[in-house]
């Protein structure tokens, strides 16, 4: 769905009318007062897009884009890079690090569970947390909602979704031999995690694609 | 005491209708998400905002809005006499009350749901009309983190003595014992956030005064607005647009 984006060379400050509600609806950056007029709540370009053909009023959104960037934010049905922190019986605890298919790192600390029943698809009641996660270990994870207020719900319950790095006990990084085994190639020791496939991956980007 | 001469001019020279020198710089704190400084006259204020973020105090943490805070403090060398104990005494409080009250009026909170907003303000200098200095400061720190906001907010003093309407007042002016009114207004929208007087005026001069300041801070808007726009062109600038 392209939207057509006029770039304008005005720049504005907060307070400043931009338009009225009968001809636009406003946009990120902009806010619409009682008085039926559009105002620009932040600092930067204003610009207008088009309205898209499936809309009931057809009318175009005009936006303001400042130019501070805040960090990404997960967001349900996002893909996330997490470090598992704790493992406890029934769920582990992991720190959300990066967000997106082109992972973006996030600026302030965001804490995600992974619960026994959301670790893989099949058996769930059967899962040892254990042989799944390890403290340390890097995990890639769907998230599945914002959570209570502790922390977000992920999910690796997927072929593509799991431990994509782990360190072994000598120190190692480990290579991934199958969908659940890990191995150390200084010692040859064997590991259980829940595994990320590579061949999973294509899929999860080509996934992603068709439903924006 | 003689605040206005005869000829019409006050103790640092100024006609009674003018306002001192201002100068803003926005970005000074590099660590917070946006900052300013704010000069008028002799006054010198500094102000960083950081936010929005998760809150600090699970207990305060509003399900719909954001939260907003707001610490005012004078820095020990900001007066003539070394000062000691700045926070947490009486005046201090209060003056992070109003300046609170005052940028909460203007920042679209529910946009914001379970976080926080700080805004620090800290004056260098002090030579009277420091609340005004704080509440522009603070606007521009506000929007210089990119927190949206529904206007601009702008503030300006303004007082009575020897039967002149004087705007801006100085410290000597400030302490001379007249009204001293101090106004906040939403720039564009024309809507008055703050008003306070001290002393007593008769009622068709404080329309007058507050008229006034009105225009004051209808001025210091201007220049504000000046100042983000060529701010924002040199960031664009910087990044390559």
């Amino acid at each position: 769905m392209v939207m057509e984006v006029e770039e304008e060379e005005v720049i504005v400050t907060p307070g400043e009318i931009l338009g009225k509600t009968t001809t636009f609806v406003p946009g990120r950056g902009a806010y619409a007062a009682p008085n039926k007029t559009i105002h620009a709540s932040l600092c930067g370009r204003r610009s207008i897009i088009s309205a898209s053909p499936n809309s009931p009023d057809q009318k175009p959104t005009i936006e303001v884009t400042g130019h501070k960037a805040h960090g990404p934010i997960p967001e349900p049905g996002s893909i996330v890079l997490a470090r598992v922190t704790k493992v406890m019986p029934k769920m582990a605890s992991a720190d959300i690090m990066c967000v997106g298919i082109r992972p973006k790192s996030v600026k302030e600390k965001f804490t995600g569970i992974i619960r026994q029943q959301d670790v893989r698809a099949t058996e769930i009641d059967k899962v040892d947390m254990h042989l799944s996660f390890r403290p340390g270990d890097i995990v890639k994870a769907l998230v599945l909602s914002l959570g209570d207020a502790r922390a977000y719900y992920l999910s690796t319950a997927k072929n593509e979704l799991g431990v994509v790095s782990a360190e072994s006990l000598a120190g190692a990084t480990m290579v991934p031999i199958s969908l659940t085994e890990l191995q150390c190639p200084l010692t040859g020791q064997i590991e259980q995690r829940k595994v990320a496939t590579k061949a999973g991956e294509k899929q999860l980007t080509t996934g992603n694609q068709s439903s924006t | 005491m003689e605040y206005v001469s005869p000829e019409g001019l006050r103790l640092d020279g100024r006609r009674p209708m003018e306002m001192r020198q201002i100068r803003a710089e926005i970005g000074a704190v590099g660590k917070a998400d946006g900052s300013a400084v704010f000069e008028m006259g002799n006054t010198k204020v500094i102000a960083a905002v950081y936010g929005p973020r998760e809150v600090q105090n699970r207990s305060q943490q509003i399900n719909d809005k954001a939260l907003v805070r707001c610490e005012y403090s004078m820095a020990n060398f900001s007066t003539g006499d070394r000062m000691r104990k700045q926070k947490g005494d009486r005046r201090s409080t209060e003056i992070s009350l109003v300046i609170r009250q005052t940028m909460e009026a203007c920042i679209l909170t529910h946009l914001m749901p379970r976080s926080q907003i700080d805004i620090f303000v800290q004056v260098l200098q002090a030579d009277g009309g420091t609340r005004s200095a704080c509440i522009n400061a603070a606007t521009l720190a506000l929007a210089d983190a990119g927190i949206p906001m529904c206007d601009l907010i702008t503030s300006c003093s303004a007082g009575y003595l020897n039967s002149t309407p004087l705007l801006d007042l100085n410290y000597v002016e400030d302490s001379a014992g007249g009204a001293d009114v101090t106004v906040g207004i939403l720039a564009k929208s024309d809507k008055v956030t703050l008003l306070q007087m001290d002393a007593k005026l008769p009622m068709d001069i404080f329309e007058n005064i507050m008229q006034l300041a009105v225009e004051g801070c209808k001025a210091i808007a201007n220049y504000i607005r000046e100042v983000l726009l060529e701010n924002t062109k040199k960031l664009e600038h910087r990044r390559g647009v």
